[in-house]
């Protein structure tokens, strides 16, 4: 226990400095604590059966819509998710979005298209495009054709995405991921080809362009929860709300933080930084 | 069909028509609309013009790519021809790959214009990867992180560089910046350790995220998209500078122009809507 | 089983890499450059994969003469003709490989991004029309940082100018923030309910 605690705690003179726990991270550590807590906890209740409010997000009530209209109009549905790579937490975001899709997708029997920019990502996208199919009871549907890689070149893909909407006309485009400056071009292509848009990014410079070309956009955290919200499972939920209590407690440092830092105790400032 | 209508539903061929001509007739026949220097540009190049002729090497790190070459290019141009006329040193480096190709197209022709010799009065680096480990290499040891130039030409063997260390031998850093590693990485890794002066240029959508740094002093100046370059080349043009090329400034009309006729599409959007809208 | 192995992999390693995060010592550091460097590595041999289903996708669009089937023939082509003069000539600065490069696709990919001007036009005509208050708010907000930001919107009124940087510096950025908050929230919530397991379609399936 001892040499456990000297261990945790070492951090020996200038010269030959070892720090077996960077000290200078332990805000983030403890802020972690805290949120994983509230997290956990809202878990916790969401199993034990607890009704939980989520406000309504438009542009996830509209998928159903979407698929539906694709349908309808016997056209595929174009899924981008988005141009990053497996480890931004969006594309992720992402994937979890379009096994909500593909399972709708393999109920309505519409044709499911998912180019991808990133190689890993198509063979994640496969996956679970290929398992959403099978839950869904129907893995004869299932087109490993319809998830493609394309290129890892920025426009190269942007202008393959492009030919395909104006080729095979998609009722519905969605662009769920991160994206950068190709945004626009993608989403006035879509709309020039009178498809229905739903758009979702956390990239900031990004949404004002999806707001402005797509039916709807979900901005920001609305990403994250689009998975919670469209499956509507309990511990799903639960996290979202624990999320949104951890948003408050944020709210609630930054208030009191300002309130201090401006009667004078500017140390508070420095209990933000990070080593 | 009725005027409203029209008016509301101008086909996208004839808006990309007129936006093709308003984006080339200026290119080719100037207006010369006069250009205002705005604060944040000029206190940039007031540091720039406040360091002596005998003032230590500034370093410039070309930190973008071929896509945001229309802003950042013609400050790199403006910011070369500045330091050149005052005979400043220059060492040259990138954070990104394509930045050093950059840079490179930049070394190929503006020292010329000035007699500057290379290895004694610039020193092109080219680009390492890293980033922060760069700039925080740097801080200890210039030559660490960048043993040979781009050339692979040793720096102990060039008169610029060979009792150069580390920051405490360079007056300022420039960082022209499309994104990330940029100015962020200077300023994070860099100017809050080692305390030197740091200025960027950035794109037109990353400028309002330097402001913060810009009012604090961690910055000392920022030149915010191709309206900052052709600030800084007015700027120049103003204090007596003679410059090689003044594209950002012949840009700015095709821009000032492009913008023009979307705020005409969109009044003319809106009139028809609301006539319609009246109608029904 | 199959779906049991990757989600202790994806727990253990979320937990190591949450720790390492917080120790100093140069070991956990060159750890973590270890495990960047398999990343890179792991995504290296996926771009087989990658490359696999470009040849499959654009030889099934020949086979079956589907609309625009010609160009599948160019990629195909253009793919074969970049490898075989990367392989045999070298990539550097000189060589066929970066000559078609520099000439052929930075050129293609400015084009792209030089639509952008044109997309803009089309968008900003399309989507600012005064329909609600917000969009009226929208539009004007527009217009300003649009004259703000060239040089006549300084000589109709210098004001215009200061007014267009006050709407990026303030409000702008304020409702940029609070996005960013919420992002970073979304995200350490996704990662973490991943880690823990709870969140198990990216896996595919329940």
């Amino acid at each position: 226990m001892q040499i456990t605690f000297l261990l945790f705690m070492v951090e020996t003179n200038q010269a030959g400095s070892v720090q077996i726990f960077n000290t200078a991270r332990l805000n983030v550590l403890i802020a972690l604590i805290i949120y994983a807590i509230l997290l956990l906890w809202f878990i916790y209740h969401a199993r034990k059966g607890k009704e939980l409010f989520i406000r309504k997000i438009s542009g996830l009530d509209a998928v159903e819509e979407a698929v539906g209209r694709a349908t309808e109009m016997g056209k595929p549905i174009l899924y981008v998710p988005g141009l990053a790579t497996i480890d931004v937490i969006s594309t992720i975001a992402s994937m979890n979005i379009l096994s909500q899709v593909a399972k709708k997708t393999a109920e309505y029997n519409t044709t499911l298209l998912v180019p991808n920019r990133d190689p890993v990502v198509y063979t994640v996208a496969r996956e679970v495009v290929k398992e959403a199919y099978t839950d869904a009871g129907r893995p004869d549907a299932f087109n490993a054709d319809n998830i493609y890689f394309l290129t890892q070149d920025q426009f190269g893909y942007t202008s393959a995405v492009c030919g395909t909407m104006v080729r095979d006309k998609p009722a519905t485009n969605l662009f769920v991921g991160y994206f950068w400056a190709e945004s626009l071009v993608l989403a006035e292509t879509g709309a020039a080809t009178g498809a229905i848009q739903i758009a979702g990014t956390d990239s900031i410079f990004q949404l004002p362009f999806f707001i402005v070309a797509c039916d709807y956009t979900l901005i920001g955290e609305e990403l994250y929860a689009a998975s919670a919200y469209l499956s509507r499972e309990p511990l799903l939920l639960g996290s979202l709300k624990g999320q949104d209590w951890g948003k408050m407690v944020i709210l609630g440092v930054l208030l009191l933080s300002s309130l201090l830092a401006l009667l004078g105790w500017q140390k508070v400032v420095s209990l933000f930084n990070i080593g | 069909m009725k005027i409203p209508e029209i008016l509301s539903k101008i086909p996208r061929q004839i808006i990309y028509l007129i936006m093709a001509l308003a984006i080339i007739i200026p290119l080719i026949v100037p207006i010369g609309m006069p250009i205002n220097v705005k604060p944040q540009t000029k206190k940039l190049v007031d540091a720039i013009e406040s360091l002596p002729e005998d003032a230590k090497p500034v370093l410039v790190s070309c930190d973008f790519d071929p896509q945001s070459m229309p802003e950042l290019y013609p400050m790199l141009e403006a910011l070369l021809n500045h330091l050149f006329a005052k005979n400043i040193k220059v060492l040259v480096m990138a954070l990104w790959p394509q930045g050093a190709g950059m840079a490179d197209m930049a070394l190929s022709t503006i020292p010329r214009t000035y007699n500057k010799e290379y290895g004694k009065d610039y020193v092109f680096l080219g680009y390492k990867a890293g980033a922060a480990a760069v700039v925080l290499g740097i801080g200890d040891k210039l030559k660490n992180v960048f043993p040979a130039d781009y050339y692979n030409t040793p720096l102990d063997s060039l008169p610029l560089t060979a009792n150069l260390t580390n920051y405490n031998d360079i007056s300022l850093v420039v960082s022209l910046s499309a994104g990330d590693p940029g100015y962020r990485t200077w300023l994070f890794y860099g100017q809050s350790k080692f305390g030197f002066k740091l200025g960027t240029g950035v794109t037109a959508v990353s400028a309002a995220d330097t402001y913060p740094y810009l009012g604090s002093g961690q910055l000392v100046g920022v030149f915010a998209g191709m309206m900052g370059a052709a600030e800084y080349e007015t700027a120049l043009q103003k204090t007596g500078y003679k410059l090689t090329n003044r594209t950002a400034t012949k840009a700015m009309d095709a821009q000032s122009l492009g913008h023009f006729f979307i705020m005409v599409f969109i009044i003319i959007g809106n009139i028809g809507f609301l006539l319609l809208r009246r109608s029904k | 089983m199959k779906k049991q192995i990757p989600l202790y992999i994806c727990m253990l390693m979320g937990v190591v890499m949450i720790v390492q995060f917080f120790i100093g010592h140069p070991v956990s550091i060159q750890a973590n450059e270890h495990i960047n460097r398999w990343v890179i590595v792991v995504s290296a041999f996926a771009i087989i994969l990658g490359i696999g289903s470009l040849i499959d996708h654009h030889t099934d669009r020949i086979k079956r003469k589907n609309e625009g089937w010609p160009f599948s023939i160019i990629t195909l082509l253009g793919l074969a003709f970049m490898t075989i003069i990367g392989l045999f000539g070298g990539i550097k600065s000189g060589t066929l490989f970066m000559t078609v490069y520099s000439n052929v696709i930075l050129p293609l990919g400015a084009s792209m991004f030089a639509i952008l001007a044109f997309y803009m036009a089309s968008a900003a005509y399309r989507a600012f029309r005064a329909k609600t208050t917000e969009a009226t708010l929208l539009l004007i907000a527009a217009f300003v940082v649009m004259l703000g930001m060239v040089p006549f919107g300084y000589f109709i009124s210098p004001k215009l100018s200061e007014f267009a940087e006050w709407l990026l510096k303030v409000p702008n950025m304020a409702a940029k923030r609070g996005i960013m908050f919420g992002v970073a929230l979304g995200g350490v919530s996704t990662a973490l309910k991943i880690i823990l397991g709870i969140e198990r379609s990216w896996l595919g399936g329940k």
